[in-house]
Formats: structure tokens, sequence, C-alpha cells
């Protein structure tokens, strides 16, 4: 008899959660709460480490391989850390292109200040390049298209370019847009290399792993103070930061496409006598081009969606614009910055496939003039446009507008954003505010009491026992190290309200996510119409809803809570769309011959066999709350965002408190993913899929 | 386009290669987000390029921007508030690298208050004067939600006075009746702000003066004046840490090195001490003319021409 | 004249310690022992010659060792031991130069799943081969567009790979390998991907280009019948091991081991049989008005036999007279004794 309750508790996972969840409400119950309860709270054992760390940052900084440095101006040598001499050489090369690319299109005289003495370009101030005027720059973009990808993309460069510089926000754009430029290449290098290097060497890979999980799930704000160290101030600055968050797709994308790559056709390669040089670039990396191209896509949505905080570490260009609207409360004003980045996002994604996907035609014979044909309307324009714009000089007094339109002078649809945002608050404000006072008093209040009532003994036997149900004793001691490694620091309190506004907000945006993407998923034209509004908010600067989410809901977690529900519903969505979409049509048709109706057929088929790619989703949403429930800290929290951010203006040891603080965040994620990903390719493999 | 990529190559090489003598590096001056410290930031490149040198505006963040003078990132740092950002400014220079390049010619306040209509609508009788606080009547007109029944006095960000404000509540013997939310940023004060004034509801909220944000229509609170080490974080007591905020200074920081690699510009910086009017006047060509930061500058030095003359002598 | 591709004692054993497990067996290599270490046997000892021009089919079933055997004779895998020579030098000294160097001028392969470059067109992919050599665009194009013609792909050049069916892929996949000019003709189960219609107009397809072309071909396939359709020799392996080499009518006529005799046992012989196996080479005088090629396949004659009453005189290539046929002896083969 007995036996046969053991069987039964091993063989069924919802017996075996049963029992788990009955220990933790032992736990939770018969714990006392008093401090010295080891079982209650432990001892910050690891309170050292943010110390340390600081310690081991300002040591790369200054003392580490001290170099003899000569000082003109001081006319002395100075002990200057190699390290950082280093960074600095990054910094400047970096720079450089920015700056080279961004006067191509604005023109200016920095690139040629580097070359030349400055006595020299004050004598001669003819010597600056000069801008592009929009009207030519408008051509250029509705020629790229065109050439890329004809008609189509050629009407999206144009209207894209002709509506950013009628909007005045030509300059800004420019500057986000050469940030963008540099930014994405470097990217797009280092991650393909280190893809191939993690392809080509499976210890590599192994090693990797970790490193990009902390990489793409560490809060920005908690790297932008040694970034600042290291690299100074200045779009160069914001390129690193970009390039640490935006590196990590392109890694993955890289070798999970060179893996898929099927042998025979690296055999087919070789046999075609290719050298290992020509096998890589002739054979392999187009072969994984699907697979790469979608990495490049995310490194270009991950540079935009990066704008505003680079922004925060020297940056030019729209984000600062944004950022600077949003704190004179011009929400409008924001909101068009942020619709340039999304339309520079979507017009680059779109170039950059075309460009992927272009054909060359062997049998075309042309003439100079047909081969040239655009590049020299482009030329001809560029110097019709340019004469005129030059001649208008003398006509407008202040601001020549045929080479620029100045943010302020440019159209502006900003009063009807705002305006709409005034009747979002007049139309809904009593109902919302009643709404947020009962989520706040019965919901939100007594779920962070729940978490903060919590025995560390019970959150550890928790997570613990479903890491261990779900994957095993291995999964079981990765997530217990790891939420250990948290408890045992000063800041656990902290943690557990981040945990609680991370789950309420990670179950809205799933649910909101998975009934969004069914409802959509149920046409393709409504999957393309929804995928696209998902691309849309992951590009447009989430930083904008700060502010009217404050109007709505005062300062209050409700506010932080609806920011992250609304950015974290996104990845929910996309992925319940794709794993509703590759439900096979013979699955559909299966059902629909079983006599099920469309709900039935919803909960029966469609949705068990897109779980585990819905998992996934949710595994993102994980990751995008926890970012937004960090940057909550802009509004007002409690958590360790708040500490994260306070970290920044502390000389002293803030660095180091915030990549500590930064790294237990990384680690909430990486135990959710952890187990999610092991329960996904669980149920996978039980579903026969893959 | 391989001879152009090569050509490319040559010239960041050459980039990184060029020892071309500069008489000095460009004189970096932080950009923040809001509008008078964008203008005077204006301001003071367009002097420093009268005196000779070139000035590049950087975008910072007012919290991370004592560490990049510190560093030698920026020259300079022109608008440093005493109560919001000693802690860091002092820290900084604690660690070497940054000094203290005097003040502006104004006093600042920075305290809890009220806006106008919550006196006026008499949502707590008495004010400004501290001890209304003390009835719970008051302080129930002051709860939000989250509060859990008590008055909500809305702080500015925590790193920016920590400890003070809970102390206060303490010290003054209300901590039963009042509780201190942390906003975010000044974003998030400006946002509660703008949101209290069209409910019409009540809101005690951080503020400074002056404010030129939003100027008009706010009363600080009165509390009992302030005294050197009145505060429990000074080495005062619970009884005398209820004492309200000091008059405190607007500061120039700048890096170590700027007196001797931009000797003029130093000398400019000194003496440059702008006073509230000034300062107001910047904000408003911006706020309410219209005008971009750089032509506000410009306008600015136009019609200030005898000061700015005096600061470069 | 040496044989083009030549194997002597051929292992290759997958598994971290291989090579020690090979030497100490000294070539007696039983693949249940080398499985309890750990390893698994591919090829156990293979030794034979192709000669050139001639096709020699490998014949096995999945596991068998037959792709592996081709990939060590092709190294895309290299051999843990024995000699492979190719127009008389080891392959397996050769250093990635040469290896390169040989692929290039001497070898051509065709692969089961055909593995085109996706991201080329029809015309690119084949001209790919002639590209990584350094040919010019412009020659290696032109080269292309004669392979296309040559496989029957004219129109298509342009198309990409999932723009085409399975046969057309496959097509491509045979011009590619063939646009280098190759002596030595690699082919891995190019059919089996393919419908059973589609497969039997490659097969033709394949015939006819041989018949042209005349190179030297190591062709593996699972499929008996293909194996003696196409086959100047077959060699049919199970468990790495080579169990008989021989030619196809031989190998229906006296199959070596069980193994073999289970393939065999339900071939039509008159279908396979050669008139050369069953005719009377004592006899070269035989009269008659009739005579059949010996080359000719029984199944395709068996009428023109039966239906004449005398003994019929077999001839050669030259139509010289090289033997005799009796009608009897055609009934035993199509319709046993």
């Amino acid at each position: 008899m007995n036996k046969n309750y053991l069987d039964i508790i091993r063989s069924s996972k919802p017996a075996q959660f049963g029992i788990l969840l009955i220990i933790f409400l032992f736990l939770y119950h018969f714990i006392p709460q008093n401090e010295g309860n080891y079982f209650w709270r432990l001892p910050s054992l690891l309170a050292f480490i943010p110390i340390k760390l600081n310690e081991i940052i300002y040591a790369a900084l200054y003392e580490w391989f001290p170099l003899k440095v000569y000082d003109p101006i001081f006319e002395m040598y100075e002990e200057k850390a190699a390290f950082r001499e280093f960074t600095k050489s990054i910094s400047k090369g970096l720079l450089f292109l920015i700056t080279f690319v961004r006067e191509l299109l604005l023109g200016g005289d920095k690139i040629i200040d580097i070359f030349v003495s400055d006595a020299w370009l004050k004598e001669n101030d003819w010597m600056s390049w000069p801008a592009l005027p929009w009207t030519a720059a408008t051509v250029g973009a509705f020629l790229l298209g065109y050439q890329l990808g004809g008609f189509r993309l050629a009407l999206l460069g144009g209207i894209g370019s002709l509506y950013v510089s009628i909007f005045g926000n030509w300059v800004p754009s420019i500057q986000t847009l050469s940030f963008v430029l540099i930014t994405t290449p470097i990217c797009f290098v280092l991650g393909l290399s280190f893809g191939i290097w993690g392809y080509l060497d499976k210890k590599v890979e192994t090693a990797l792993q970790p490193v990009l999980n902390v990489m793409q799930t560490m809060p920005q704000f908690a790297y932008l103070v040694p970034i600042i160290a290291l690299f100074g101030l200045g779009d160069h600055a914001g390129s690193i930061a970009t390039i640490v968050i935006a590196t990590p797709p392109m890694i993955r994308n890289t070798i999970l496409g060179l893996k898929r790559i099927s042998p025979e056709v690296v055999e087919a390669g070789l046999m075609s006598g290719c050298t290992k040089r020509q096998l890589l670039f002739k054979v392999l990396i187009p072969t994984a081009r699907r697979d790469i191209l979608n990495g490049v896509n995310t490194v270009i949505m991950q540079c935009l969606a990066m704008v505003v905080i680079a922004s925060f570490v020297g940056a030019k260009g729209l984000g600062l614009n944004l950022k600077v609207a949003l704190n004179s409360l011009k929400i409008g004003k924001a909101a068009e910055a942020g619709f340039c980045i999304v339309l520079i996002a979507v017009i680059l994604d779109r170039f950059t496939k075309a460009w992927a996907n272009k054909q060359v035609d062997y049998f075309e014979n042309l003439t100079f003039f047909e081969r040239y044909k655009l590049l020299i309307i482009f030329g001809t324009s560029i110097l019709i446009f340019s004469v005129v714009a030059f001649i208008a000089n003398g006509y407008f007094d202040k601001i020549n507008y045929l080479y620029v339109i100045p943010i302020e002078k440019g159209l502006t649809f900003a009063h009807y954003i705002d305006a709409a945002v005034d009747w979002v608050w007049d139309t809904f404000f009593y109902s919302l505010n009643s709404f947020n006072k009962f989520l706040l008093t019965q919901v939100l209040g007594p779920m962070k009491k729940a978490y903060l009532g919590m025995p560390v003994a019970a959150t550890l036997t928790l997570t613990m026992g479903i890491a261990y149900i779900i994957g095993g004793i291995r999964t079981c001691l990765l997530v217990g190290g790891m939420m250990l490694f948290i408890a045992m620091s000063k800041y656990w309190d902290r943690a557990l309200i981040t945990m609680y506004m991370a789950t309420f907000a990670v179950i809205m945006a799933s649910l909101n996510g998975i009934i969004v993407g069914s409802i959509f998923a149920q046409t393709q034209r409504g999957s393309k119409f929804i995928l696209s509004v998902c691309d849309f908010f992951e590009t447009f600067p989430s930083f904008v809803y700060l502010i009217p989410v404050i109007f709505l809901f005062n300062i209050t977690d409700t506010s932080v809570l609806i920011a992250a529900i609304v950015y974290a519903t996104v990845p929910a969505t996309r992925y319940t769309v794709w794993g509703l979409n590759s439900v096979p049509t013979s699955l559909h048709e299966a059902g629909t011959m079983s006599g099920v109706s469309r709900m039935q057929r919803w909960t029966n088929i469609e949705i068990p066999l897109a779980f585990p790619t819905i998992m996934l989703g949710v595994n993102q949403t994980v990751v995008f709350t926890l970012q937004m429930v960090i940057l909550g800290a802009l509004i007002g929290t409690e958590d360790l965002g708040q500490l994260i951010f306070g970290a920044l203006s502390r000389a002293q040891d803030g660095p180091g408190v915030a990549i500590t603080l930064g790294l237990f965040v990384s680690l909430m994620a990486i135990s959710v993913d952890v187990i999610v990903r092991k329960w996904a390719e669980e149920r996978k493999k039980a579903l026969g899929l893959d | 386009m391989k001879k152009l990529l090569s050509l490319f190559y040559t010239l960041v090489l050459l980039a990184g290669l060029s020892t071309v003598a500069k008489a000095a590096d460009p004189i970096r001056i932080p950009v923040l987000n809001w509008s008078s410290q964008i203008v005077m930031a204006n301001v003071m490149a367009q002097a420093f390029e009268e005196l000779g040198y070139e000035a590049e505006l950087v975008p910072a963040e007012s919290a991370t921007r004592y560490e990049a003078v510190r560093v030698g990132e920026l020259h300079v740092a022109h608008e440093t508030w005493e109560s919001t950002m000693a802690l860091p400014f002092y820290a900084a220079m604690d660690k070497g690298g940054l000094i203290d390049a005097g003040s502006h010619d104004l006093i600042t306040f920075e305290e809890m208050g009220v806006p106008n209509w919550v006196i006026e609508e008499g949502l707590c009788p008495g004010l400004p004067s501290w001890e209304a606080l003390k009835s719970p009547e008051c302080a129930a007109n002051f709860a939000t939600p989250d509060s859990e029944g008590k008055g909500r006095w809305l702080e500015g960000p925590y790193e920016w006075h920590t400890e003070v404000m809970p102390n206060r509540l303490k010290g003054l013997g209300i901590d039963d009746l009042w509780m201190v939310k942390f906003a975010g940023t000044a974003d998030a004060l400006w946002a509660e702000l703008e949101a209290a004034k069209k409910e019409g509801r009540g809101t005690i909220i951080f503020n400074w003066s002056p404010n030129f944000t939003d100027a008009a229509g706010f009363t600080f609170i009165d509390f009992p004046p302030y005294f050197e080490g009145c505060r429990l974080e000074n080495g005062g007591t619970l009884e005398t840490t209820g004492c309200g905020s000091p008059k405190g200074w607007l500061k120039k920081a700048a890096h170590i090195k700027f007196p001797i690699t931009h000797t003029s510009a130093y000398k400019f910086y000194t003496k440059m001490e702008f006073t509230a009017p000034n300062i107001g006047e910047m904000a408003n060509y911006v706020d309410n003319e219209g005008m971009t930061h750089a032509e506000a500058a410009t306008a600015y030095i136009a019609n200030n021409r005898d000061q700015i003359d005096l600061f470069m002598k | 004249m040496s044989p083009t591709i030549s194997c002597s004692s051929v292992y290759k054993i997958f598994g971290n310690n291989a090579q020690t497990l090979l030497s100490e067996s000294g070539g007696n290599v039983d693949a249940k022992k080398f499985q309890e270490a750990g390893c698994i046997v591919g090829v156990n000892n293979a030794s034979f010659d192709v000669n050139q021009g001639e096709m020699l089919v490998v014949m096995g079933l999945s596991g068998s060792g037959k792709s592996t055997l081709l990939r060590c004779i092709s190294r895309l895998t290299d051999a843990t031991s024995g000699k492979i020579l190719i127009d008389g030098e080891d392959i397996c000294l050769m250093n990635s130069k040469q290896l390169i160097e040989l692929r290039r001028e001497k070898m051509g392969m065709v692969f089961q799943n055909f593995a085109l470059l996706p991201h080329k067109t029809v015309l690119e992919n084949i001209a790919f081969p002639l590209q990584v050599k350094g040919v010019t665009t412009e020659n290696s194009i032109h080269k292309a567009l004669e392979m296309v013609e040559l496989v029957g792909l004219k129109g298509r050049e342009n198309y990409f790979p999932r723009e085409l069916s399975g046969g057309q892929q496959q097509r491509v996949g045979i011009a590619r390998s063939l646009a280098v000019e190759p002596d030595i003709w690699f082919l891995d189960e190019p059919f089996s991907a393919l419908d059973p219609l589609i497969r039997k107009e490659m097969q033709d397809e394949f015939l006819r280009l041989q018949s042209v072309l005349n190179k030297t071909i190591m062709f593996v396939t699972h499929d008996f019948d293909e194996a003696l359709r196409l086959a100047d020799r077959i060699a049919i392996m199970k468990d790495g091991i080579i169990e008989q080499l021989d030619k196809p009518d031989n190998i229906v006529l006296n199959p070596a081991t069980d193994y073999v005799r289970k393939f065999t046992e339900d071939v039509p012989r008159e279908k396979v049989l050669k008139i050369e196996s069953i005719m009377d080479a004592s006899d070269p005088n035989a009269s008659g008005e009739i005579a059949v090629k010996k080359d000719d396949i029984i199944e395709t004659v068996a009428e023109k036999i039966l239906n004449s009453k005398d003994t019929i005189k077999v001839v050669d290539e030259k139509n010289s007279v090289v033997g005799s046929i009796n009608p009897s002896k055609v009934i035993k083969v199509l319709f046993g004794e």
C-alpha cells in the first residue's frame, strides 16, 4: 500500500508539486520571523562582494600595469594604468568612426581637424565638409531603397527621410543613425566571430553561455559608471553600452545557424575544393544566413532600443532629445522622437534584409550610364539641391530651410499626442483611480507583504523544489546556488520586492500576450499585423510611457507594473503567434474533422502544441519585465532598481554595488530561464516536436 | 568598393597615429536634461570659443557627471545644487581629481512644500506652518492607496538626502501620520505635480528654489529652523532632527587640471557667477519663447554683454 | 595500367582510443569487442581497386559503413588506418593544400540531400567549384551554362534551389559535381531522396551521362535493384565489412554469404543476367540465322531466343561468334529448375 503511494508521487508531477506546496506553506507558517534566525534570513556573509568588486574595478582603472605616459602640458611623466589607456584608444577609434559617418551627412570639420593643426584650420575656414541638404538625402534614401528592393523600399526610404526632415528631426536622426551604423557592424562582426569560434570549439560555446546570459539580462544601468570610467562620456561610450547588450543575440544566432547547417553542405563545400577560409565565408556563413540575418535584425532593434540609455553616457541624437523633452513633460515631443527611432529601425531592417537577398544578374549588358544610373541621379541631385540651397542662403535670413529644418521649426503633431494623453487622462482618470486603489490595497499590497514575509528557508525550498521536479538535481543545485548567492547578501529584502513586482508583471504580461497572440494568430494577416505591432513596441522607447503612467497611476508600484506589462507583453505575444503558426495544418484539419469547436481546438490542440514555444516567450517576458521593473526606479520603487540608480552617484562604492545588484537581477532571470527552458524541452520531447 | 574600403582603413589608421599638435583639447561641458542647465552650458561654450578655445557639449547624467569630471572626461560641472548633489560632489573631491571652482551668486533653497491650491482649498488648514501637519484630518487628505492610511510625502530620489526626511518625520513626532515615498527622478516629481494640479488634489512634494521648471504657485512648508548639526546624521538628536533645510549654494565644479590646461577659460569659469534672474532668463528663452538652446545662449549673451565681459576680464 | 582508386586494408573506427585499439587488435577487428570499448567500427579492412572508367557501386543497408567508406576515399573523414591510393598517390598522406588541389582538379561528389547552397542560384551553385578554384566569374558562368544544358535545366538558371523539385535539385548537384570535369565521380545515394518514378528517370539520365563522360565512379546506394542496374561491379557491405565484391551477375548467381543471398533471392535473374553468363562458350561454331549479343540482358532477348527452336549463336561487339545458347537454358533461368 505504502509503496503504491510512493509510486504515484514518483510518477506524477502534479503530486510532487502538491507536496512541495505543502512543505512550503508549512515552512512559511512555522518559521518565526525574527532577526538572528537563519531560517528567516541568512546572515550577509557575502556583503564584502560589492566592496571587493569596487576595489577591483578601480585597481584596473588606476593601478594595474602602470605605464609611464608623457604629459606634454605638464611636461612630466604620469603613471597611467595600461587597461584604461587601452580602453581610451578604443574610445578614440569608435568616436572617429561615428563622427566620420555623422560629418559625412551633416557636414563639419572635426574629421579634418584630426589631421591638420588648429591654426591652419582657422586660417582656412573653407576647409569644412559641406552638409548634405535634406532634400538630396531624401532622394538618396529613395534611390538606395530602389536599388535594394524596388519601388516599395524606395517609398519607405523616401517617405521615411522626408518625414524625419520636415518634422525637424533630421539632425538628431542622423546623429542616432551614425551611432547605429557604426555600432551595428561592430556587434555583427563581434557576434559573428564569437559565434564561429563557439561553433568550432565546443568548450568555447560552453564557456560563452553563462557570460552571454549575464550580458543579456544585466540591467544596463548597472554598468554605466564603469563604462564612463573606462571609456568616458560620448557617443562611443553609448556605443560600448549597446555592444554589451546587442552582441549576445548575434552570437547565439550565429551558433544556432551554423549548427543547423546539414553536414552534407559542409562536405559539398569541401569537395568543391574550398580552403578553410572559403568554406567559412562562402559556404557556412551564407548558408546560415537566415539565422544570422535574424541576429542582425535583433542587433538593429537592440541598438535603437538602447538609444535613450546611451544618452545617459553621452550619446547625442534622438535619445537625448527624448530625455530632455520628458523632463519638461512634453510627452508629444518625446513620442515624436520615439517614432523617428522606430522609423529608422524599420528602414534599416528592411534595407539590410533586401541587401542580403540581392541577386546578381550575369546576363545584363549595360552601358556605363545604365550601370551607374542611380549614382548619377544621386550625384546630380546633390549638386542641384546644394546649389539651390546655397543660393537660398541669401533668401532666408537666419535658417536655411533647404539645408536643415530645425526641430522647433519643423512640422509637429506633438500637440495631438498631448491632447490624446489628456483625453485618456480626463476620460479614464476616475475609473482608473479606483482600479488603482483596488489593485494596490487588495492585490499588490498583500502580495508584497506575503513576499516580504517569506522565510528564506521557505523561498529556497520552493525554488529549488520546482527546479528539482522539472529539471532534476543539477538544475536544482544551479538554481539553489544562484538564489543562495542573493540571499547571503544584505539585499535579500530588496530582491524580494523585485521578485514580487516581476512575478505580477510576468503573469499579467504572459496572459495578455497569450490571449492577444491567440486572437491574431487565427489568420495569417492577423499574425503579420500583430508581429509588426510587436516590432513597433520593441523599438519604441519605453521611457516615453514612464511619464504618462505617473499621470494615470501616480507614483506607485502600479505605474511601474503597467509600464512593465506593456513592454513585456511584446515577447509573450510574439512567441504565441510563432508557436500557433507552427502548429501543422494537418492537425487543424484533424481537429476540424473530429468536430471540435474553435474554442476546443484552441484549448485542446493549438495551445498544448504551441506550449513549448510560448514558454520560451514567457522566458523572454521575464527578461523584459525585470528590465522594466529596474527602470521603474525612474518612477520610484523600493527594490534593487532604486539602489542601482542610487549607486550611479556614489563614486566611493557605486560601481561595485551597481554591478553586484545588476548581477542579482541577472541571476533571477537566469534561474527562471534554466527552469523554463528545461520544461519547454521536455514538453517538446513529449509532444514529439523538433 | 574594395578600394574605397582600404582608403577608409588608411584614414582610420592615420587618425589613430595623427600627432598634429593641438593647442588644447576641446573643453567638455556636460548637458543635462533641464533647460537652464543646457542654456548655461551653451553660454559657456560660446564664451569659451570667444576666448579661443574649442568647446564640446556632452550629454551627461546629473548623478554620474562628478565621476566624469574626476577622471577628466568632463572639464566642468556648472550647476551643482547643495542639497541634492553635495554628496557625489564631495565624494568625488575626496577621491581626488575634482576641484571647487566657486559658487553662483544666488541662494538655493530646497524643501518640502505644497502647490498653492492645497492651501487655497483648505486641504490642510494652518499651512505653511509645519504644525498643521499634526492634524490627522490633514494627513488623511494626502493619503494614497499604498500609504496605508498615512499622508504621503513625496521626496526626491533616495540618494539625494537618504534618511533625512524619514528622520525628520520621527523628529517632529508625526511619523504615525505621515510616510515618505521616494520618487525616482526629478521628472517623476514634475509629473506628480502636473497630475496633482490637473486633479486639484493635495500633494506634498520636494521642490526647490529657484526652480525654473515650475516657478509659480508653490509654497514651502515652514519647519523648525535649521542649524549646524541639527540633523541626526550630522550628530543631532531625535529632538533636533525635525529641523528644516538650510539655505544652500549653487556650486561649480572643475577637473583638477582644468586651470592649467585651459587657464583663461578657468579664470572665466571661476568668475562666472550667475544670479537667479539670470538663470531664469536663460530658461525663459527656451521654455516660453521657443528658441533652441544655442539660440537662447546667443540671445542671453547679447542681452547681457556687460556681465559676460566682466567674467572675461 | 594502375587502378584509379586503390584501397588496401582500410579501417575507419570511431571513438576516442580507436588508434590504440586497432593497433592492439593487429587488424583483426571484432565489432562487438570494439563496441564494448566504446568504439564503433565504420569500415573494417576494406581492400579493392577501381579501374579507370569503371563504375563501382557500394551497396549496403544503413549503418553498413558504405557512406563512411566513400568519405574515407574522398578524405572527408580520415581513415584510421590503411592505404588509399588515387592515381598512385596516397590520399591519407596528403597535406590540406594537396588535398584541396586534388579535389579541385580530380574529384566531384553528389549528395543524397543535394547539399546545394541555398543562397546561390542554379547557375551560381554550378559555378561554385570553379569560382572557388579562382576561375573568373565570366568563365565560370559560361562553363556553368554548358553544364545546365548538359543536365537539362535550361531556362532555370536563375532559380534558387528552394524553387526547384527534388529531381531538378539533384540535377543541379550533378552539374555542380561535373563542372570541374573531374576524373573521379563520387555519388552518395544520389537518388534515394527522390520519388520512385523520378528515380528511374534519373538513373536513365545518369547512364546516359556516364556513356558520354566515361568517368571513374564510386556510387553508394542502399537499393540493390539500382546497384544491379548501374554497376560494373558491386561491393556489398555489412557492418563495415565488404561481404562480396563482384560483377552483378556473379553476385546473383553465386552469392558469397548468406547475407548476400538474402538480397539476391528475390531478384528476377533474367533482369540481371547477361547472355554471357549462361552461354556455352565451348561451342563457338554454332550455326543459325539469329544471333544475340553476349552483353544483352536475358529478359530483353528471351522472346527472340524462345521463338527459335535451335541453338542460337552469341556474338561480341565485333560480331564475331563467341559461343552459343540453347533455349532450354533460358527457360531454366526464367522458370527455375
